[in-house]
Parts: C-alpha cells; sequence; structure tokens
C-alpha cells in the first residue's frame, strides 16, 4: 500500500521517456444518448462515444519536449504518421494510446524555465490500461 | 385496399397528431357571407407523427419490416397502444393504457385506418442505436 506523487510518474512516446516533465494529465469522457421515451418520468440514457484528451508540461533542457514539439511545429504537413503511441505511467500503473498532439504552447519569460504545453488527444480506444 | 400487419408496440420518444377535418367546402360571397357545405360525416387526414430516439437496432429494424410488409404507403393497419399511451385523461372515455380503441390519438374511434404518409426516416447514431421518424395519416378506407 502506498500513495502516488509526481516521482512516481512518467511519459512515454513510442517507447522512449520524455525527459524533464514536471506535470501530465489525463481526462476521459464518455457522451450520451437520450432514450427517454413518452410514459417515464425519469430520463434514461445509454454510453455513445468516449473522449480521451490530455496535456503534460515539458521543461526545455536540451532538447527534452522536441520529440512532442516536432510532430506539429514543422514546416511539413501534419499527417498521420505523427501520431504517437503515449504512455502515462505513475509507479507500475498506466494509461497508454495513440495519440495526435492537438496543442504545442512555448513559453518563455524572465526569471523562469523555458518550458513547453502540450495537449493530446487519443485516438480510438486507450489500447493499454492498467489502474 | 389490403390490411397490413399491426404496427410494433414501441413506446416513442415524441408523438405528434393533428386530428384532420371533415370533408367539405366553404363559399364567401362578395358581400363576405360564408356558407360551408359539409360532405361526410367523420373527419379525415388525421395525422399522427412518431419518434424513436435511439432505440435499439432490432426496434428499428421492426419498424422498417412493417413498413415493407405494409407495401409501403398502400396498406393500411391497426396502431398498437404503445405508441398512443402516455397521456390517458387524453383518452376517449378511457382513463387506462389498454383501451386503444377508445384513444383520442387513434384513428379507429373516428371511422379511419392508418397508413403511412411516406416512407420512415432512419438515423444512424452509433453502432446499436438508430433513431427512427414516421408520419402516418388517417383514411378513411374503401
Amino acid at each position: 500500500m502506498s500513495y502516488y506523487s509526481g516521482k512516481d510518474g512518467t511519459l512515454t512516446y513510442n517507447g522512449s521517456v520524455v525527459a524533464k516533465v514536471s506535470n501530465w494529465s489525463i481526462s476521459t469522457q464518455v457522451d450520451t444518448l437520450d432514450t427517454t421515451v413518452l410514459t417515464e418520468s425519469d430520463r434514461t440514457f445509454v454510453p455513445n462515444l468516449r473522449t480521451t484528451n490530455g496535456s503534460a508540461t515539458v521543461f526545455y533542457y536540451d532538447s527534452a519536449p522536441v520529440s512532442l514539439l516536432g510532430r506539429i511545429v514543422k514546416t511539413a504537413t501534419v499527417t498521420e504518421s505523427d501520431i504517437l503511441a503515449i504512455k502515462l505511467a505513475w509507479g507500475s500503473k498506466f494509461i497508454q494510446g495513440n495519440c495526435i498532439i492537438t496543442s504545442a504552447e512555448l513559453s518563455c519569460a524572465v526569471g523562469e524555465v523555458m518550458q513547453a504545453n502540450i495537449q493530446f488527444q487519443f485516438t480510438g480506444a486507450p489500447t493499454g490500461v492498467s489502474l | 385496399m389490403s390490411q397490413g400487419p399491426t404496427f410494433p408496440d414501441l413506446t416513442p420518444s415524441a408523438r405528434s397528431m393533428s386530428p384532420g377535418n371533415f370533408a367539405g367546402k366553404t363559399f364567401r360571397s362578395q358581400s363576405g357571407i360564408e356558407t360551408r357545405i359539409q360532405y361526410g360525416n367523420k373527419s379525415t387526414d388525421k395525422s399522427l407523427e412518431l419518434e424513436f430516439n435511439a432505440v435499439t437496432e432490432a426496434d428499428a429494424a421492426q419498424i422498417h419490416d412493417h413498413y415493407q410488409a405494409c407495401n409501403g404507403t398502400l396498406f393500411t393497419f391497426w396502431m398498437s397502444i404503445k405508441p398512443l399511451a402516455g397521456n390517458p385523461a387524453f383518452h376517449q372515455g378511457d382513463d387506462s393504457y389498454s383501451l386503444n380503441t377508445a384513444n383520442r390519438f387513434n384513428s379507429t374511434p373516428f371511422g379511419l385506418r392508418w397508413r403511412y404518409a411516406e416512407p420512415p426516416q432512419f438515423d444512424s447514431i452509433k453502432a446499436g442505436r438508430m433513431s427512427v421518424r414516421i408520419k402516418l395519416i388517417g383514411v378513411l378506407d374503401s
């Protein structure tokens, strides 16, 4: 029995661990379909489409965030070959799936370490989950 | 015209009905006086629209097959109970859900028979779920 904290977390893409990750988060939502009919007094639903997306912040140390940034911040067009297998892990637990980087934000300010904020969207179901 | 099978006993998500009108003709003279001549003792062209939202594919298939069994918009058919249930006080002399022959939503108490006014519309929502919209018309059948 143990708690988990930031020191247990890792972010992996295509099998390689991304260095200098300061935080990541993941969120899963399921849409609902309204199946309420006449004669019913309480709404009924069935699950519809599921969406999973997440974000990560990576310090710009050497070229730590480049592998993620480079998927959409580049001169070439973004294509299906830019879909990544991302794995978010904490201890021995993890969630992984194929992702599209949907946002890459670089910030550089006086007195602060330069960092990259990455947002990603799962395409398809998670390919592996261990909670 | 031939009679098709009874409509599937499915509860709709939404229902809309218009009672139709009696056959007749209205004349208006130059002075503005109006004269109305009634040609029949039964109202006709009663309309009923039913929506079945996010139903199972099996339920949608029942409606599709019923439309086919009715030869599309040609055959008339009887209505089952659930499509007309849900407003018991609106039933004609009947506050239960069972006596469909006295339901103001139905065609039977008014001497009419239902037929499809147009082909049903089937929308795919997701695997396993579909939505269906149908429009019926109550006619005085020969």
